[in-house]
């Protein structure tokens, strides 16, 4: 038996459960850091449960199995790795639990360089989010934690304020799960399934309850993150909204101009043109069309700005939805 | 050429994969309401016959593979001791799922223990 497969030895007076739990850690080191952070939530609430229920700490560890077993487990499920038969799936998983992120980016289509990017769902996605999705939440997630603070604070005076913040705290915990759940979705970045429990509340008393709330560092990271969020939202709808119009509008220039319509206007200047390198781009009679020269390029224009604006949206939902992961796995306690 | 050192172990663990899952949905279509999973757990390491193990952490990944392919559907139910808990019960497609495995586990046991039924390792 290797040193890793021993069931963990602790130092008189340590926390049997921590220290097990700092082993399972070292034992996935190297996994996606959601899947490790599932497997720790995961053991240290059924040992804790099992140690409450008055199973002594040694056995209920020896039961839960070696660090190195209930990694290999993990490690197995992560990649859909444990075998079911055709029957046991009804539906394709849209998501594997921990595959690394755009799967599928590596075959077909999406595996050409730089144009590949137009087949990836993961820069479609990084789109549709950082597009509006992600800014239309940011607000309400703001909206929502700025005025029910600001009631708690106000509140706080009278009894009703403290649970009123407890109530703040819990919510931001659940919204912050839920919009784990959209990033993941969306920017195809693997979240917790499981939220870290708030540390103590087993305790009895209505009083020691908020205390354990209070004192907990992962509410209070949730609802900064939260609040924090919609800056950094606006600046990402802000760049990848302009570059997708632009190239959805320059995209359209074969349309408008098989259509007769004109691609801008001038009102007041009949005789506004545009040139290039001597060139007359614009229509002939200063009605706002494009000349048929100017049409190709500026189509060809389009779709390199378009391919660009993949690239970037990807390129925010991998930077943004690993800073969100890094979040939510965090083990400030 | 030597016999490989964990080779008297293959049958345990290639039994332990397959079974593992027949077993953990059996538990949950035995409980009366929907089961946690540490309550999972607990029933499979009661049951199990001397000498084979459990390995309760390994259960979690399991539930939740199993969620995501459809076979067990999980609610958050309020506990008074501790973070609300999720607990499991069956879709209709794990029914049908245990169904068909309950057969082939039936199907198995029969044929393995015929074949078993016949030999003498000790001659």
């Amino acid at each position: 038996m290797s040193a890793d497969e021993r069931i963990p030895q602790q130092a008189a007076g340590a926390d049997p459960v921590r220290v097990y739990v700092s082993q399972l850690a070292a034992a996935l080191d190297g996994s996606d850091p959601a899947l490790r952070h599932d497997a720790l939530v995961d053991a240290e609430v059924h040992l804790r449960a099992a140690i409450e229920a008055g199973t002594p700490a040694e056995r209920a560890i020896a039961a839960y199995g070696t660090p190195a077993e209930v990694a290999h487990a993990y490690r197995e499920s992560s990649g859909g790795g444990v075998i079911v038969s055709e029957g046991a799936s009804p539906r394709p998983r849209p998501l594997p639990p921990g595959a690394p992120p755009d799967a599928g980016a590596r075959y077909g289509l999406a595996a050409i360089p730089v144009i590949g990017v137009w087949a990836q769902s993961a820069a479609w996605g990084a789109l549709l989010y950082f597009g509006g999705i992600g800014l239309a939440l940011a607000l309400f997630y703001f909206s929502f934690a700025v005025s029910f603070g600001t009631l708690a604070i106000g509140l706080m005076p009278t009894v009703l304020g403290l649970p009123l913040l407890v109530l703040l705290l819990a919510s931001v915990r659940g919204l912050s799960l839920f919009e784990g759940k959209v990033v993941e979705f969306f920017l195809r970045v693997r979240m917790p399934r499981r939220a870290q429990p708030v540390a103590g509340l087993a305790q009895v008393g209505f009083w020691k309850r908020i205390g354990c709330w209070l004192r907990d560092v992962r509410s209070w990271m949730s609802l900064g993150y939260l609040v924090g969020n919609l800056p950094v939202s606006i600046v990402f709808f802000t760049v990848t909204f302009t570059l997708f119009c632009v190239s959805l509008s320059l995209l359209a220039t074969p349309v408008f101009y098989l259509l007769g319509l004109p691609m801008f206007r001038n009102p007041g200047d009949s005789d506004f043109e545009i040139q290039l390198f001597g060139t007359l781009l614009s229509g002939p009679d200063g009605d706002g069309t494009l000349s048929g020269l100017a049409v190709v390029p500026l189509f060809i224009l389009g779709l390199a700005l378009m391919t660009g604006t993949l690239w970037v949206a990807r390129g925010f939902g991998w930077v943004y939805g690993r800073v969100v992961q890094a979040i939510q796995v965090a083990r400030p306690q | 050429m030597p016999m490989p050192p964990d080779l008297p172990n293959k049958i345990e663990r290639d039994l332990s994969v397959g079974t593992a899952w027949l077993v953990v949905l059996a538990t949950i279509a035995g409980a009366d309401e929907p089961i946690h999973g540490y309550e999972i757990g607990r029933r499979l390491a009661d049951e199990a016959p001397e000498g084979l193990s459990f390995k309760q952490g390994t259960l979690y990944p399991m539930l939740r593979t199993m969620e995501a392919d459809g076979l067990i559907r999980s609610t958050l139910v309020p506990s008074n001791e501790g973070p609300a808990r999720k607990c499991f019960t069956l879709t209709p497609d794990g029914k049908r799922v245990l169904g068909s495995w309950v057969a082939t586990w039936r199907n198995t046991n029969r044929w393995v223990n015929k074949v078993l039924g016949e030999i003498d390792v000790r001659r």
